[in-house]
């Protein structure tokens, strides 16, 4: 396990989602061990042990959501409720413990809330992901808290502002320190894919790892294909998109053969798109700022109250349509598929970005970054009118 | 709960203490509890126990959560043993107002136990004894929902099923045998009950949350996945997974297995949606006829294993089992054993008869009735069982999936895939996937996995289930219906007790670490290579250190034992 320890440590640091000296983990098996910060190793093994789980994760997040998400909620409240898809879906909420809450016994509380939940927000430490069957269960756990806390606070400070002392100095600082806008520049794609197998794998993996090292995902998440003759390669469910070899399942446009039942959960949406849009290829992303502002609708009084999966509109945004519906069999399929063809890319509510291209990837890959360069212009657009100069 | 003595043939209903349901949940993990006193005795003693019990989740509209789990001691295995299955029984169970239903004693005379909220009774069943399933659920079904055994359960095939009137079965382990042993054909129920919910507006948030982590995974709702194809689905993944047992486990790879996919039986059987009642998923399949189509343990054993290509034998295999109330993995598996044995596996032609004569103990099939264990010690050749503990493998050959090979041992009740299911991160990367070609950490994976099913078992809901949501989620539905709080960890904490009694039954019943053992061909065969797996024997010193690592996580001896005799008083 400490490989796997070794890792995710590196993949907190690339992401750029941890501090790189604020990382631990905790492992067991029949032994437990912890590495990483020697405080937070000590704290994770002491939480690990009182949890029926295989491995935990301690990290001082690289921005400072959570802890001002922590900062500026009720001091009644014990959780966030992001409402991204993430969160909705997977994690539920996020509950967190305030400093005065740890006590003489800070492994005690943050394991009671464990016993719950996958990922716990604490005061002074950072966020606590758990594991319960592997070490990259943990890591997948942190990287949704911080997704989910990222898209929450920046939703928080257009609706309500700064409130905070210091709250602004540091958003300013998120914005002109860690913000990198993505771009397709110094890429290489294969400008028309053929239908060789090979070369189809070979793409799919190299765009894959392009996605993730230009920060268009979440932790790794999101999916990507290739239609190709009468079938369809697409990136496995739970696949690590900067790690797609042996995880592209050919799947048969006439499903003769189940052997995509491992496929990404949204192999209907691809395959209903490219039915509609005629595309070669298709990319999946869950770029933060277009995720924002999908849940941004001015529609004021307006009777629908779960958006995320009944609103019957489609809102624009640069261009781009914004459509409802859930992911898998919940009905995203059905909405993206009719307005893509017409812009090559479509925002599904709180969710994510998809993209095509006709020939290759390149096109598929620079629209999902013309999406989210226009969706961050836009956010900081509406911000700065708000907030002044 | 209903306390049913067949000797004398009384019946009566009694509480269950508050503090076994909080501790046990129900089905499962409350059977085995209620065993503690009659574990050491043989499975076909008078006085031994079946117990059939539903869990608190039962009559609500819970996904997956109708389910009736049968507890007993296994006359195939000589372990505990416990099963549960799908259709309307348990629903009506719990509306006639019982949690659990505790059956001992033998009826001189065949009988059929009928409850309803008012009263239960034995009802002479003479006329029904020797019957098949469909004419005894048909004579019975007016009453209400049936269980009950065919002429395999009546004549003490160590691997006979109590079957469901809906065509779902209790089946591995024999406790068909023990409920013919009793005298006991049928037990029938109905009720109008209404199951109570402590809070209503927590319950549908949870099942809400349910309901859209089914919808997000692909193996449960996805296109290619078991609500559309049920769990044949699996047939062509095994087959490129290279690990399709083939022909008794000497090979991995079936050529033909096309013939019983999901697809190809979605077109040779027109096969339509069915499935058990409150559940969601729906991945039962039935012809057009309303025939149950078999499974995908079914179809590799009647297929694969027996080297049997054609679909509609396999059905007919299938179909038969059902009828003659008989466990299709078993059966399959022996036949294959035998086969191996006398050099030649049986023909699609030979198959029905040697069915027949299993369930009716004549000829051939007296020996084959006894399981593959017994079946090839007498045959001179024990190494053909590819069982654990006497019970049959299904199909997952363990070469392709080391985590699978782990469970298959450490699990309580034999060669089973069900009571840590590490196909499901191995194979359908749920929750997420791991390394089916590597140990690390499967040790620590299982014993949780274990807990974890253990709890699952108890609610008792479907496994299925869990490809898709969580104990997070179906702790916040027990929390709800029962009013009292349950994380996910307190679950898990229950799930080890039921399964570390389980053990502890066993390891009085002479069980140890000599009994955790795969059968030798896996340790020196190879399985079958090809599209760039290669699918080697298992390293035997690697599969040994990681089962003492596992005896270690629980807290065994060196030997799978208990060093703490005391262990049970301990116990709730």
């Amino acid at each position: 396990m400490r490989d796997q320890i070794a890792k995710y440590t590196a993949k907190l640091t690339a992401d750029r989602s941890a501090l790189a000296d604020g990382i631990a983990f905790a492992a067991q098996d029949d032994t437990l061990l912890a590495a990483g910060d020697p405080v937070l190793a000590a704290l994770a093994a002491d939480i690990l042990g009182r949890l029926n789980s295989l491995a935990l994760l301690i990290a001082r997040p690289a921005l400072p959501f959570a802890a001002l998400l922590l900062a500026r909620a009720p001091g009644t409240d014990s959780c966030l409720v992001p409402q991204d898809t993430e969160t909705r879906t997977f994690l539920h909420d996020i509950p967190f413990l305030r400093r005065e809450e740890l006590a003489k016994d800070p492994a005690a509380q943050i394991s009671r809330l464990l016993a719950n939940r996958k990922g716990v927000i604490v005061e002074g430490v950072g966020v606590v992901a758990l594991g319960t069957i592997t070490v990259e269960q943990a890591f997948i756990n942190y990287s949704s808290v911080f997704h989910s806390t990222f898209v929450k606070y920046l939703q928080d400070v257009l609706q309500s502002g700064f409130r905070l002392p210091g709250e602004r100095e540091a958003f300013e600082s998120f914005r002109n320190l860690w913000l990198q806008a993505p771009s397709a520049a110094g890429l290489e794609f294969r400008e028309s894919l053929s239908e060789e197998r090979e070369e189809i794998l070979y793409e799919v993996e190299k765009v894959g790892r392009y996605t993730v090292e230009r920060g268009l995902v979440d932790s790794f998440f999101g999916n990507i294909s290739v239609r190709a003759g009468g079938l369809i390669y697409i990136s496995q469910t739970a696949a690590s998109l900067d790690d797609l070899k042996g995880c592209i399942d050919p799947v048969p446009n006439d499903n003769s053969s189940t052997t995509g039942i491992t496929a990404s959960s949204e192999l209907l949406a691809h395959r209903k798109i490219f039915e509609a849009s005629g595309a070669r290829v298709i990319l999946h992303g869950h770029p933060k700022f277009a995720v924002v502002m999908s849940m941004l609708c001015e529609s004021g009084d307006c009777p629908v109250k779960d958006c995320w999966k009944d609103c019957p509109q489609v809102r624009h945004l640069g261009g781009t349509p914004v459509v409802a519906g859930e992911i898998g069999a919940g009905g995203l399929a059905k909405r993206v598929s009719p307005v893509i063809a017409a812009t090559g890319s479509a925002i599904v509510y709180g969710h994510g970005v998809f993209t095509i291209g006709r020939q290759g990837f390149g096109e598929a890959f620079a629209a999902m970054v013309e999406v989210e360069n226009f969706c961050r212009e836009e956010y900081f657009r509406r911000l700065d009118r708000l907030q002044g100069p | 709960m209903l306390h049913v003595d067949l000797t004398s043939g009384s019946c009566r209903r009694k509480a269950i203490p508050a503090e076994l349901l909080h501790a046990y949940l129900g089905g499962r993990g409350l059977g085995v509890r209620f065993m503690r006193d009659y574990f050491r005795l043989d499975p076909f003693h008078p006085e031994m126990p079946l117990i059939l019990a539903v869990g608190p989740l039962c009559g609500t509209t819970s996904p997956t959560s109708a389910r009736l789990s049968a507890v007993s001691r296994s006359p195939l295995t000589g372990t505990i043993y416990d099963c549960s299955a799908g259709g309307r029984f348990a629903w009506r169970l719990k509306s006639a107002g019982l949690d659990l239903v505790f059956i001992t004693g033998q009826s001189r005379d065949p009988v059929v136990l009928a409850i309803n909220e008012a009263e239960a009774q034995l009802l002479p069943a003479r006329p029904l004894w020797g019957k098949g399933i469909k004419e005894t659920v048909c004579s019975l079904q007016e009453r209400g929902s049936v269980a009950a055994i065919g002429p395999a359960g009546e004549n003490g095939v160590l691997f006979a099923n109590i079957m469901m009137g809906e065509g779902n079965s209790i089946g591995r382990g024999g406790l068909g045998a023990v409920m013919g042993a009793k005298g006991l054909k049928a037990v029938v129920v109905n009720g109008s009950g209404v199951t109570e919910i402590a809070d209503r507006e927590r319950f549908e948030a949870a099942r809400g949350d349910v309901m859209r982590l089914f919808r997000a995974s692909p193996v449960i709702f996805g296109e290619l996945g078991i609500a559309e194809y049920g769990t044949p689905a699996l047939v062509d993944l095994m087959a490129q997974r290279r690990m399709a047992p083939t022909n008794n486990f000497s090979s991995t790879f079936f050529e033909k297995s096309g013939n019983y996919s999901g697809p190809a039986i979605r077109s040779e059987c027109r096969a339509k949606k069915d499935g058990c009642y409150g559940c969601p998923i729906q991945c039962k399949k039935s012809s057009s006829q309303g025939e149950p189509l078999p499974e995908y343990e079914t179809v590799n054993h009647f297929g694969a294993l027996n080297g049997i290509s054609d679909l509609h034998a396999i059905v007919r295999a299938n179909t038969l089992c059902n009828e003659l109330g008989m466990d299709t993995i078993s059966a399959a598996a022996t036949l294959s054993a035998f086969g191996e044995a006398r050099g030649l596996f049986p023909s699609a032609e030979e198959v029905p008869c040697l069915l027949a004569d299993m369930a009716y103990r004549r000829g051939t099939g007296e020996l084959l009735s006894l399981g593959s264990r017994r079946a090839t010690e007498q045959l001179g050749k024990p190494e053909l069982s590819m069982s654990v503990k006497s019970l049959e493998l299904p199909a997952y050959d363990p070469r392709g999936a080391y985590g699978m090979a782990l469970a298959y041992v450490t699990s309580n009740r034999g060669g089973c895939h069900l009571r840590a299911y590490p196909i499901s991160h191995e194979i359908l990367r749920k929750p997420v996937p791991t390394d089916r070609f590597s140990f690390s950490g499967k040790a620590r994976l299982i014993k949780i996995a274990e807990d974890v099913n253990a709890a699952v078992d108890s609610l008792v809901a479907c496994k299925f289930a869990f490809f898709g949501a969580s104990l997070e989620e179906y702790g916040e539905l027990v929390s709800a219906v029962t009013g009292l709080d349950y994380t996910p960890e307190a679950l898990k904490a229950i799930g080890e007790r039921i399964y570390l009694s389980e053990r502890f039954y066993n390891c009085e019943n002479g069980f140890s670490a000599a009994d955790d053992r795969l059968p030798e061909r896996f340790f020196s065969e190879p399985g079958s290579s090809g599209e760039g797996i290669e699918v080697l024997p298992i390293e035997r010193d690697r599969f040994d250190e990681e089962l003492q690592k596992y005896y270690r996580i629980r807290g065994l001896t060196r030997e799978g034992t208990f060093a703490d005799p005391d262990f049970l008083q301990r116990q709730p």
